[in-house]
């Protein structure tokens, strides 16, 4: 038991709890919900092994998942950018970075991070949409949806990021 | 093994995004009824397509089998068939069919329905009286036939019966021809047996056989062609020997005739006169 995994611990549980208790209860002009739990995935540093980056998402969608009673649809979604986010990060970053370097605004820079957030949250909230409503008889709706909730989730990315430094 | 063990630890994530997808999926199709039922039908019908072509696989190496099975079966349904054509031809024969085949002939013409309220059987000019009359539009001349053959000719009305001049009757001469052949001769009553009659005027190159039915030949100004008349049961000679005389069984039944229908075929009384014309035109040029 890690001091760094019992910190990754506390910021699993308060993202959790922010999306469960506060977060899921907004939605913007009825679609638009914000899903700052992916913000957990986005923050995972480079080099972190793959199978544990996998192994979080996938329980931190399962948590909320349980909460909003749509049992595997976060799950599903927050495992494929678990998957995604090692493989978009060594993209983003920048020539003399180290080994371990943390994804954060400040180490990659303003620009880059907001790249790859904002990768990260089309392709969940996409996924995610679509695993819940499971048809594309309503593409409108569903595009609706995803962005609305990518834009909500992508502000409050960044608003968390200028605070965390 | 080393190579499988090796590249297992090097994609080890793969195996275990796919592992945690496969839950994840697994959740969402048990735990949510909508994508549930969609889940269940799209597997029905995958399962359904395999299911099919493993019945066929499976049909097809039964196939020699069910041959054979058919060939027996084919040879007992061509026994049965013969022997029920054989039975069917026999049948053809009797006067159900003949039946059939009057009321189909006498279903185009046009028939006025009567009953025999009066008939003789054993005099040399028996007569039938119909309750049929002028006023039904029954006249003089015009012919009378039953369900299962001829009957005779309309010989005088009233307002409301007429007097028949049945087959059965000396005076009676019908135009009668051999059905399938086209000759023909005239139908006589000789008297005593009221079911026989006799055809005269039959050639001698004629090609007929005992059985054969006697119909109208339609050489008259009274009967359409094709009425049955009765069966060939005797060939003998005429009396100058130039000719055959032909016995007849009568088809119809004199001694139970009940229902009756006159001819009232708007053509033959045209026929009639124009014969007449033409006769009297002759005789007054001889």
């Amino acid at each position: 038991m890690t001091v760094d995994f019992l910190r990754r611990l506390a910021v699993f549980v308060a993202l959790c709890l922010a999306q469960v208790l506060v977060f899921n209860r907004i939605q913007l002009f009825h679609c638009a919900t914000p899903l700052l739990f992916v913000y957990f995935t986005i923050i995972i540093p480079r080099g972190y092994p793959r199978w544990a980056t996998l192994l979080w998402s996938f329980f931190m969608g399962l948590f909320v998942d349980m909460f909003a009673n749509t049992p595997g649809v976060a799950a599903a979604s927050m495992t494929l950018a678990g998957l995604l986010q090692p493989y978009l990060l060594e993209l983003f970053l920048p020539r003399d970075a180290e080994e371990n370097i943390k994804a954060s605004a400040a180490s990659l820079g303003g620009w880059r991070f907001f790249a790859l957030a904002a990768i990260i949250v089309v392709v969940f909230c996409l996924v995610f949409f679509a695993l819940e409503a499971f048809s594309f008889f309503n593409v409108i709706y569903w595009l609706q949806c995803a962005g609305g909730s990518a834009l909500v989730t992508l502000m409050l990315v960044m608003t968390l990021e200028t605070i965390r430094k | 093994m080393n190579n499988l063990v090796a590249f297992l630890t090097k994609n080890f994530h793969w195996l275990l995004f796919l592992v945690l997808e496969i839950v994840s999926g697994v959740l969402l199709f048990h735990y949510n009824s909508y994508q549930g039922s969609v889940w269940v039908s799209s597997a029905n019908s995958v399962t359904g397509k395999v299911g099919e072509w493993r019945s066929g696989v499976e049909q097809f190496f039964g196939l020699q089998r069910r041959a054979q099975e058919l060939t027996v079966r084919n040879l007992e349904l061509e026994a049965e068939h013969f022997q029920l054509r054989r039975r069917l031809l026999e049948a053809q024969a009797d006067t159900a069919v003949t039946d059939s085949m009057m009321q189909q002939m006498t279903a185009q013409l046009q028939l006025i329905p009567s009953l025999v309220v009066g008939s003789t059987l054993n005099r040399p000019d028996n007569l039938l009286t119909i309750n049929s009359g002028s006023a039904d539009g029954v006249a003089p001349d015009m012919g009378v036939v039953c369900g299962t053959g001829l009957v005779g000719v309309v010989y005088m009305t009233s307002a409301h019966y007429a007097v028949v001049m049945p087959l059965l009757n000396f005076h009676s001469r019908v135009s009668c021809g051999i059905r399938g052949s086209g000759y023909f001769g005239y139908l006589t009553w000789e008297g005593k047996d009221p079911t026989v009659a006799y055809m005269e005027d039959i050639p001698r190159h004629a090609k007929f056989e005992e059985g054969d039915y006697v119909e109208t030949s339609g050489y008259s100004n009274i009967f359409p062609q094709g009425i049955t008349v009765g069966r060939i049961i005797g060939i003998s000679n005429s009396a100058d020997g130039l000719s055959y005389r032909l016995k007849v069984r009568l088809q119809v039944d004199f001694g139970c005739l009940r229902e009756v229908y006159v001819i009232a075929d708007n053509t033959f009384p045209e026929r009639r006169e124009l014969l007449m014309a033409a006769r009297d035109s002759m005789e007054l040029a001889r």
